[in-house]
């Protein structure tokens, strides 16, 4: 029926991949290592949510690693001062939602297109960061801020667990809360959604906001796992959320892609690396496949729904 | 009447403004940097400015007509980085001569660009989310080749002439080639059919089928055409820096994208000018290597070109918003 | 007595110069079906969007349920309970019904929990209501137009709307649909909900309405009690006026058989056999009605959208046309509805636009050489009298008629033999009206066959040396100059799906 073909259809690819590697390579498979890996892929998890969203509005930002890199800074420094463990959480989110609130108002409030707006500020945060950071890392993070001052094993079910609560949060909103199917009606259709009293420019405005509030919950997500920050954290994470998110569906155009099959694609795509390793094969390749994948995703896409110029967007 | 080729586009006024005030932030940078930059003012400098920008520059000249036929190509430093992996390997590994290991590389980019050009035009996807995917592609062949570690070096000395050497002892061996690339872009927007063709097509690619244009042979042709440009630049860079790795040119989409906006070219197609991202690209450039010889640091120079991007474009959206009330009422 | 929900008084408007509505005075009683009928261009879509608050009126007043309207906007009319279903819905396409319906009839704060359950039962519900056997679940995106339109009606009676407006309803719906669509009206009148109902199908108006409105040439020509007109007397007062002797006469005979098509169909753009003929020298008028496939036919001869069956023939020589370059090749030209967006390029000087049909013409091996452009460009604005003679000058920037020339003069540069011409005088002013009247006479004299689509009766007959007239994708009927009458061709456009004949076959 409805487009399920397709996304089934990724649910297969992984399930034969994954029986794949079950046979090929169990040790993929080993409780320690899966733990290991899904607390890496986490922060991947939370920012595909964030830009799943901004693209189902018809928007995109492609600046969302530079965003992370920049939450990651400030929040280390924040716990460097010993603001607590709760602390650093507000820190990163507020910073996130900060730089948020800068594409909500180019974008909704100027009218510049998305892509150049976060081109732009792509390069502004790295390169600012490079700046006051000189590279140097964050170091002397408090005791009681790695793994959330638990021992390693239950800081990295709370870093899963924690990706999998914003996962679900994001998704129960944006199914069963107005204000997330208000995203969907503006990337159908903005002129409809001002027609039935949605704001667009508003409902724009806040995606953004909420974007960067994820991308710097991530990042908090990140921080935790190591003693230090690193300022040249998150560099291809808009890559791989964006590829997640085209990947499990959600549609370029607007207003169309399920968060939870954005999950199956995050799972996909980060599973590729590790698989790799544990097949012998040349980890070099996950790149390639990586970008494989997306095209062949996208591709899929359009094929199965038939939708090649048949779809009249009512113009302006 | 004097016969033109190209009009100004739609907002005459505001758009005409965007090229002077290019120029004049030229002019500024020249000066300020004069000042206070070392050794700013000499024909050496101008020349290593050109030479630093040439790799980037072609991408950016070739970045125009794309954007300005209402698409964009983000797999263009990728694909830059694969042709010179693939140079590499062709010259050590199969052991060609440098010439046909070039033509080989040259090949690879334009068969990638014809891969965009294909899935973009056949199965009507947008460029955006094409090229998303041959970024990643592209770089992760690169990578894949080279084992991630792996970097080709050692090069004789008469290639590495293209991206090191002089002519007449002080004409970098990259400008001829830039400046014959450049024009050739120029004319191809500005004097070919299918330039204005391209331009029809920003503008509204329903409008260029109704008018019996054939909309999907161009693109095709034009993405083909970005990645020969891509693969020509890969092998100036492997040249300059005297080493193929795989993560070459990582970035100079975003760059090229900037000059060109910057240079006035509208993202979404039709308005726009070569030579205005050449200007674009030159006050990049300088602002760069000003800045640098103003012991400046050089992350400055990063924000400051994100912070002009975003400046001129809101001043352009502005200035169009104020021309929009004077004009109200009209067809 | 009746309540009056809805009164406009005196109302005028007026867009760029161009006077839509005169004076306009009318008023819809609750419990009652008010028709407005009209020909294309009456005024009656401007009517529509000023009582749900898309226009602003520029002169006179509204009055809704005995008060009068200050601030006035669609989201205003809506909460005062106006609402309308256009022909072309305004859904969300990628939502599913359910969810159309919901976002339309539940109040608008951002932070509401949705029962899904909820939401599937009253959709479920209302479409029952309007007799749709439509799942709740489905994806707008994959419904027909026809469905489409049923939803719209759902939206309007969730919303508990007491004036509904709905403007061609029943346009693409079958019989039966058409039948359940009166039952639906019929109840709502008993509830006191006041419809204002516009539509061609006379029948339909005969049996469903209890007054008639009729507007012509923006003004109000009577309001009457349905019992008290006659179809012909309601045709007679829609057209009203004598056809003026300001065209230009043929001066030339008629050649050879410029253009044949034999039994044309396409499904998608709903054409259901079309066969005609145009000869060289000859100006064909077709009219019709909105959505009687004039348009579509064009595109489908003109290549954009592919036929399933039938033949094209120019010159006796049977044609392929895959796209609009075959078309332009084979000698067939088309000027397309939408000037703006397909006509002309707006933001293009006036030179590079009489230019694009032919630039592969002009300059073979690809360099544009200016001069030569510009010659073209000058031939053209001289011939054709484009104002300001400005060949720089962007091309948005001329007035409509003007514009109209200059997207003319691009298809007269491609030396076309047949060139079909698609509402040619529509958004123009009268001094340009004619004189585009007279370049079409040139032309056709000069050998051309020419064909006009168009909604102004009085251009479709001073025009036509032949008058087709198309209803529901076919042609229903053929007049020759002497025989064809603006009431007759209004009749003809107006029939319905059982007396679809076409009298004179074309071929001949």
């Amino acid at each position: 029926m409805r487009g399920f073909r397709r996304e089934w259809g990724l649910a297969v690819v992984l399930g034969l991949f994954l029986a794949y590697l079950a046979v090929r390579a169990p040790g993929f498979f080993q409780g320690r290592q899966l733990l290991a890996l899904a607390t890496a892929t986490a922060p991947v998890l939370v920012a595909a949510v964030g830009v799943s969203l901004v693209i189902i509005c018809r928007q995109i930002d492609i600046s969302a690693g530079s965003q992370f890199a920049l939450c990651s800074v400030v929040l280390g420094m924040a716990a460097q001062r010993g603001v607590g463990a709760v602390g650093p959480v507000g820190v990163a989110v507020g910073v996130g939602a900060l730089t948020g609130a800068v594409y909500g108002g180019l974008v909704a409030g100027v009218g510049l297109p998305s892509i150049v707006v976060t081109l732009a500020t792509m390069v502004t945060w790295r390169e600012a960061l490079r700046w006051w950071r000189e590279g140097e890392f964050v170091r002397d993070l408090p005791e009681r801020f790695q793994w959330f001052g638990l021992e390693q094993t239950s800081g990295q079910w709370m870093v899963v667990i924690l990706g999998l609560v914003v996962l679900v949060t994001g998704w129960v909103y944006a199914t069963y809360f107005s204000g997330g199917r208000f995203i969907y009606a503006v990337g159908s259709d903005p002129e409809a959604a001002r027609l039935a009293g949605i704001r667009p420019r508003r409902v724009t405005f806040w995606v953004f906001v909420a974007m960067g509030g994820m991308v710097g919950l991530a990042a908090f997500l990140n921080a935790v796992r190591f003693t230090d920050v690193d300022p040249k954290t998150g560099t291809g994470l808009e890559m791989q959320a964006i590829a997640a998110a085209v990947v499990g569906g959600v549609a370029v155009a607007g207003g169309r892609g399920n968060l939870l099959w954005v999950f199956v694609g995050v799972i996909l795509l980060a599973s590729i690396g590790p698989a790799l390793v544990f097949l012998k094969l040349p980890p070099q390749w996950e790149r390639a496949i990586q970008g494989g994948i997306i095209l062949l995703a996208v591709a899929s896409d359009r094929l199965v729904r038939g939708r090649a110029g048949v779809r009249e967007r009512r113009e302006r | 009447m004097k016969a033109r080729t190209t009009t100004v586009g739609g907002g005459g006024s505001s758009w005409l403004r965007i090229e002077t005030v290019l120029v004049v932030m030229l002019v500024v940078l020249l000066v300020v940097f004069g000042r206070y930059g070392r050794n700013f003012w000499t024909a050496e400098n101008f020349f290593e400015v050109i030479r630093l920008t040439v790799e980037i520059g072609l991408i950016a000249m070739v970045m125009t007509p794309v954007v300005l036929s209402g698409g964009i190509d983000l797999s263009v430093g990728s694909l830059l980085g694969l042709c010179g992996v693939v140079f590499g390997k062709l010259w050590r590994d199969v052991g060609m001569t440098p010439l046909a290991a070039a033509a080989g590389a040259i090949g690879v980019g334009a068969l990638g660009g014809c891969l965009n050009g294909l899935l973009i035009t056949r199965l009507r996807l947008p460029p955006l989310i094409v090229t998303l995917g041959s970024y990643s592609l592209f770089r992760g062949l690169a990578e894949a080749m080279t084992g991630g570690v792996d970097n080709f070096t050692g090069f004789p000395r008469d290639f590495l002439f293209l991206g090191q050497g002089y002519w007449f002892g002080f004409l970098p061996a990259q400008v001829p080639i830039f400046l014959g690339v450049s024009m050739g872009v120029w004319v191809l927007v500005h004097r070919t059919t299918m330039g204005r063709a391209l331009r029809v097509i920003g503008y509204g690619r329903e409008g260029a089928i109704y008018a019996g244009l054939p909309v999907d042979r161009h693109f095709l042709v034009l993405y083909t055409l970005a990645g020969l440009v891509v693969g020509c630049s890969s092998m100036i860079y492997v040249a300059h820096v005297g080493q193929a790795k795989a993560d070459a040119g990582t970035g100079y989409e975003l760059l090229a994208v900037t000059a060109v906006v910057l240079g006035g070219t509208s993202i979404f197609g039709g308005r726009g000018s070569v030579q205005g991202t050449f200007l674009g690209l030159m006050v990049l450039a300088v602002l760069k290597n000003g800045m640098t010889l103003s012991d400046l640091p050089s992350e400055l120079v990063g924000i400051v070109t994100g912070l002009l991007l975003l400046t001129v474009l809101t001043g352009e959206v502005l200035m169009k918003r104020i021309g929009k009330v004077g004009r109200e009422g009209e067809g | 007595m009746l309540d009056v929900l809805l009164e406009l008084r005196s109302v005028s408007k007026a867009f760029q110069g161009v006077r839509a509505l005169r004076s306009v005075s009318f008023d819809l009683r609750a419990g009652e079906v008010h028709a407005l009928v009209g020909e294309n261009g009456a005024g009656k879509s401007t009517l529509i969007r000023i009582v749900t608050g898309a226009h602003s009126l520029d002169e006179g007043e509204l009055w809704l349920g005995g008060e009068k309207v200050g601030d006035y906007n669609p989201r205003i009319a809506h909460a005062r309970g106006v609402a309308a279903i256009y022909q072309q819905p305004a859904l969300f396409p990628d939502l599913t019904v359910a969810e159309n319906l919901g976002i339309a009839l539940e109040p608008g704060t951002g932070f509401r929990w949705i029962r899904w359950g909820a939401r599937r039962e009253r959709a479920q519900g209302l479409l029952r209501r309007v007799g749709a056997r439509i799942d709740p679940d489905r994806l707008v995106s994959e419904l027909s137009m026809p469905e489409q339109q049923l939803v719209e009606i759902a939206k309007a009676l969730g919303a508990g709307a007491r004036v509904l407006i709905m403007d061609e309803p029943t346009a693409s719906l079958t019989p039966e649909d058409v039948g359940r669509l009166s039952g639906l009206v019929r109840a709502l009148r008993s509830e006191g909900v006041g419809v204002l109902y516009i539509s061609h199908r006379l029948e339909e108006i005969f049996d469903l309405a209890d007054r008639v409105t009729i507007l012509r040439d923006g003004e109000v020509v009577g309001t009457h009690e349905i019992g008290s007109v006659d179809r012909g007397k309601m045709i007679r007062m829609m057209v009203g006026r004598d056809v003026t002797a300001e065209y230009p006469v043929a001066v030339e005979g008629r050649g050879g058989i410029r253009l044949e098509v034999k039994d044309l169909r396409c499904r998608e753009a709903g054409i259901e056999g079309v066969t005609l003929h145009a000869r060289a020298g000859e100006v064909v008028s077709v009219a019709g009605l909105v959505g009687a496939g004039r348009t579509e036919l064009a595109r489908v001869l003109f290549g954009i959208t592919p036929k399933d069956g039938g033949e094209i023939l120019i010159d006796g020589v049977s044609v392929a046309v895959g796209s609009p370059r075959d078309a332009i090749s084979a000698g067939l030209c088309y000027l397309p509805e939408d000037r703006r967006r397909h006509g002309v390029v707006g933001e293009m000087s006036v030179v590079e636009n009489m230019g694009l049909a032919v630039l592969s013409r002009m300059f073979p091996w690809g360099w544009i050489r200016g001069e030569t452009e510009l010659e073209l460009a000058t031939r053209y604005v001289k011939d054709l009298g484009v104002k300001p003679a400005s060949a720089y000058a962007p091309a948005g920037s001329l007035s409509g008629g003007n514009q109209q020339k200059v997207a003319l003069a691009r298809w007269l540069a491609a030396g076309p033999r047949v060139l079909i011409l698609d509402e040619p005088t529509q958004g123009v002013d009268v001094g340009a009206k004619s004189e585009i009247h007279r370049i079409v006479r040139g032309l056709a004299d000069s050998g051309m066959a020419v064909i006009v689509i168009s909604s102004d009766l009085t251009e479709v007959l001073g025009m036509g040396d032949r008058v087709l007239v198309m209803a529901r994708g076919r042609i229903v009927k053929e007049y020759t100059r002497a025989e064809a009458t603006a009431e007759g061709v209004m009749r003809s456009a107006l029939v319905e799906s059982g007396d679809e004949v076409c009298e004179r076959g074309g071929g001949r």
